[in-house]
């Protein structure tokens, strides 16, 4: 039985320019003992996936539903009070990041570890701080460090020390939050080969949520591909670090400098798209090198992308002059043609330029018709759609793996 | 007149100018540290008797953990700090301890990326006022021709269309423009080095290459030397021509990229080539081989060999007596260790 099994976990909080669409619609299970890393770029809602499955909620948030079942409990059905009392430490808890510059500095650190101990479950002081040199022990510090304050340790021992104090109340799954992303290379592989040895001996399932995806293959047996705040692919780690099914993944494994290959590490051209308005269709679509026709382009973004075409130096010539440009619904774009000319002569001009440029510039292949009217040119989209999550252990939500799946053919 | 940005590398042509823009001989940096009343002070050797030479128109990584004298190595080439003993030339000339009006030139020469893109620019003024500034300090042009060669810089740092970009706040940027306006910064004044403190360390993983991409164009483009300063041994192995590695205030190994990473002499370089992962599955299935201990201080650092106590194959009555000297045992590639070979 899964550890813990996401079910549509979904968790947007208000702003003022609209709802973030953090965390939406996310579901994995993790077995015990295993890890999953989330892995993404900033601000795919990696963070928010941690503090939506504990609760560690801000007040504005927008909507916050789903199901998350831990040892057979839904605890999205729990009161506060008892998620608080039962769940949050108890059962799953976390390494923040940079936690270890937020022990209170005039506490000494074996107090701060057993503190949840005594605060919240009346042990005797002299038996939480037994049990906290006990956790001490297992995260490889000694006894002595026990009375030592922060200020006289070193950044790894600090990370040590949150280490103990998310074991202190033995919770079957811990969440690491980029858990040394502040610490030297040293130190972060010590800390590594630490929770390597902690994941067996205590046979601990961990969410590892980084940004790095060297980091990310030293724990994970289950990697999760986060993108605008969606998994788009996740499965098994052998699987998707070696042959990735979504082009994301691709750019992203091809975007890490490697130290032991001479490949050229490549850019993933564009920014993450702004989670207020995700786009429609496939959120990646804009950003992907193999973008086509179903992938869910709108009016709106190909009004956009002709104008950014206009703007740059390079690419202004090849663009039909015309006027103004008009969104009429989704996937409807009308074109006014410039003083100049006539509708028919600039349809017959854009329809030219939508064909010899299509591969460049891939927006164009959502480009399903166009048409002179009396004095317009109306240009009709193919009508794309958000592509599912497809596949059995390893899914990934991309119409170029349904479409080869439905020929049996996976590409690589 | 001024020249116009990014053309013409200096009067004369490039073929005059001398080969090495950099040249350490022995430089050290020491801060004095105050230890209590009556106790006196004692130094700090932040940076101790390194030599390096960076050539015109070359990247130079300087790669070490936090607290290794990398950051201070950077800002004592530049004479943002006076070195406290050795000698340091720019093209050729000493500039050890010339006072700061003897180095005006230098300021204008010697151009720096800082690492910080959300500090590093004032936030009350537009991108092209930003990049305006040295100019205006150093009184080159006429506001029109400053104004054309805002627009080239912004151009050049592919902030296009330049005018989009000239009006723009600070804070209506991403991390990555901004980053490419401090770049088009320290272009303004057609430098011949640029020092890169951590340039990408604050960026986003995905914007990191193209900003490393872009500064390795420029260099390409302008013949400009860099110091490119930073803890990323990957980064430094695919955006430099040359490597050096610093533990302790000291270089411990120093030569072309190609040769340091693939066949690392120093132990220590070998160290931090094991703790770094590329993605690889496999990876979870072993330990990774780590160092024990921590980096020594730089007040009392350990005698012989500052590696010695941590280091694998240390050997007692050698390394922990003798200080090893820098020895070229490959082409062009020199290490500090007396056991490599």
């Amino acid at each position: 039985m899964p550890v813990l099994d996401i079910r549509h976990l979904i968790y947007w909080y208000r702003t003022r320019k609209g709802p973030v669409h953090a965390v939406d619609d996310i579901s994995f299970k993790l077995e015990p003992g295993e890890t999953i890393a989330l892995v993404g770029e900033s601000g795919c809602g990696k963070t928010s996936t941690a503090n939506a499955v504990l609760r560690l909620l801000p007040k504005n948030v927008a909507k916050y539903e789903g199901s998350v079942i831990f040892d057979g409990q839904d605890i999205m059905e729990y009161d506060d009070e008892d998620f608080r009392k039962e769940v949050r430490w108890k059962g799953i808890s976390m390494v923040l990041q940079g936690a270890m510059n937020a022990l209170n500095p005039t506490v000494r650190v074996g107090y701060q570890v057993a503190e949840p101990l005594v605060v919240h479950y009346d042990v005797h002081k002299d038996e939480a701080m037994q049990q906290a040199e006990e956790v001490m022990g297992k995260v490889g510090l000694a006894p002595d460090v026990m009375r030592r304050f922060p200020h006289e340790l070193s950044g790894g021992m600090k990370q040590r020390v949150v280490a103990a104090m998310a074991l202190i109340l033995k919770p079957k799954v811990v969440i690491l939050d980029e858990p040394t992303s502040a610490l030297d290379v040293m130190t972060q592989t010590n800390i590594i080969n630490l929770l390597k040895t902690l994941k067996t001996a205590e046979h601990l399932s961990y969410i590892f949520i980084t940004h790095d995806l060297g980091l990310a293959s030293e724990l994970a047996d289950l990697v999760g591909i986060m993108y605008a705040g969606q998994i788009v692919e996740i499965g098994p780690a052998d699987g998707i670090f070696r042959s990735p099914r979504h082009p994301y993944t691709g750019r992203l494994l091809a975007s890490v400098p490697r130290l032991r290959s001479e490949a050229a590490p490549e850019f993933i051209m564009g920014a993450p798209p702004d989670l207020t308005a995700p786009p429609p269709g496939c959120r990646f679509h804009l950003r992907c090198p193999v973008a086509f026709e179903r992938c869910g382009w709108s009016a709106e973004e190909v009004v956009r992308e002709i104008k950014a075409l206009q703007m740059t130096e390079e690419h202004k010539a090849l663009v039909p002059a015309m006027g103004d440009m008009e969104v009429k619904d989704p996937f409807t774009v009308i074109l006014k043609p410039a003083d100049s000319t006539t509708a028919s002569n600039l349809a017959s001009a854009f329809a030219g330029f939508t064909k010899d440029q299509r591969e460049g510039h891939r927006f164009l292949k959502s480009i399903q018709s166009v048409q002179a009217r009396s004095r317009t040119v109306e240009v009709k989209l193919h009508e794309g759609g958000e592509p599912p999550l497809v596949g059995g252990d390893w899914r990934a939500s991309c119409w170029l793996v349904s479409e080869a799946k439905a020929h049996d053919v996976i590409p690589a | 007149m001024m020249s116009s940005p990014l053309e013409s590398p200096a009067p004369g042509g490039p073929e005059s100018l001398p080969e090495n823009v950099l040249e350490l001989r022995s430089l050290s940096k020491y801060f004095e540290i105050g230890r209590g009343l009556f106790r006196g002070v004692v130094p700090l050797k932040a940076v101790d008797r390194v030599t390096l030479t960076v050539h015109r128109g070359e990247t130079v990584a300087i790669v070490g953990e936090s607290g290794c004298g990398k950051t201070t190595l950077g800002r004592t080439v530049i004479r943002l700090l006076e070195p406290t003993d050795g000698e340091l030339l720019y093209n050729g000339k000493d500039i050890t301890h010339l006072p700061e009006k003897a180095i005006h030139w230098l300021r204008r020469s010697a151009q720096m990326i800082p690492q910080d893109p959300y500090s590093s620019v004032n936030p009350a003024f537009p991108v092209y006022r930003i990049l305006e500034e040295p100019l205006i300090i150093h009184r080159q042009g006429d506001a029109d021709e400053r104004m054309e060669a805002v627009m080239k810089a912004l151009s050049n740092v592919k902030l296009n269309p330049p005018e989009f970009f000239a009006n723009k706040y600070p804070h209506m940027l991403s991390g990555g423009q901004r980053q490419r306006v401090a770049i088009a910064r320290s272009l303004m004044l057609n430098p011949e080095f640029i020092l890169a403190d951590e340039p990408v360390s604050m960026l986003d993983a995905s914007v990191r290459i193209s900003i490393l991409r872009l500064l390795r164009s420029i260099q390409g483009n302008f013949r400009i030397s860099f110091l490119y300063i930073t803890h990323d041994l990957a980064t430094a192995k695919h955006f430099s021509d040359r490597i050096g590695i610093m533990y302790a205030g000291q270089l411990v190994e120093e030569g072309p990229v190609g040769s340091v990473l693939k066949e690392a002499l120093h132990p220590y370089t070998q160290a931090l080539m094991r703790a770094i992962p590329d993605p690889d599955p496999a990876n979870r299935l072993q330990m990774r081989q780590a160092l024990p201990g921590e980096p020594p201080s730089l007040i009392a650092p350990p005698s012989g060999c500052h590696f010695h106590p941590r280091c694998p194959i240390a050997k007692a009555g050698l390394c922990d007596v003798q200080e090893p000297e820098m020895r070229e045992l490959r082409p062009d590639h020199r290490v500090a260790c007396h056991l490599a070979s």
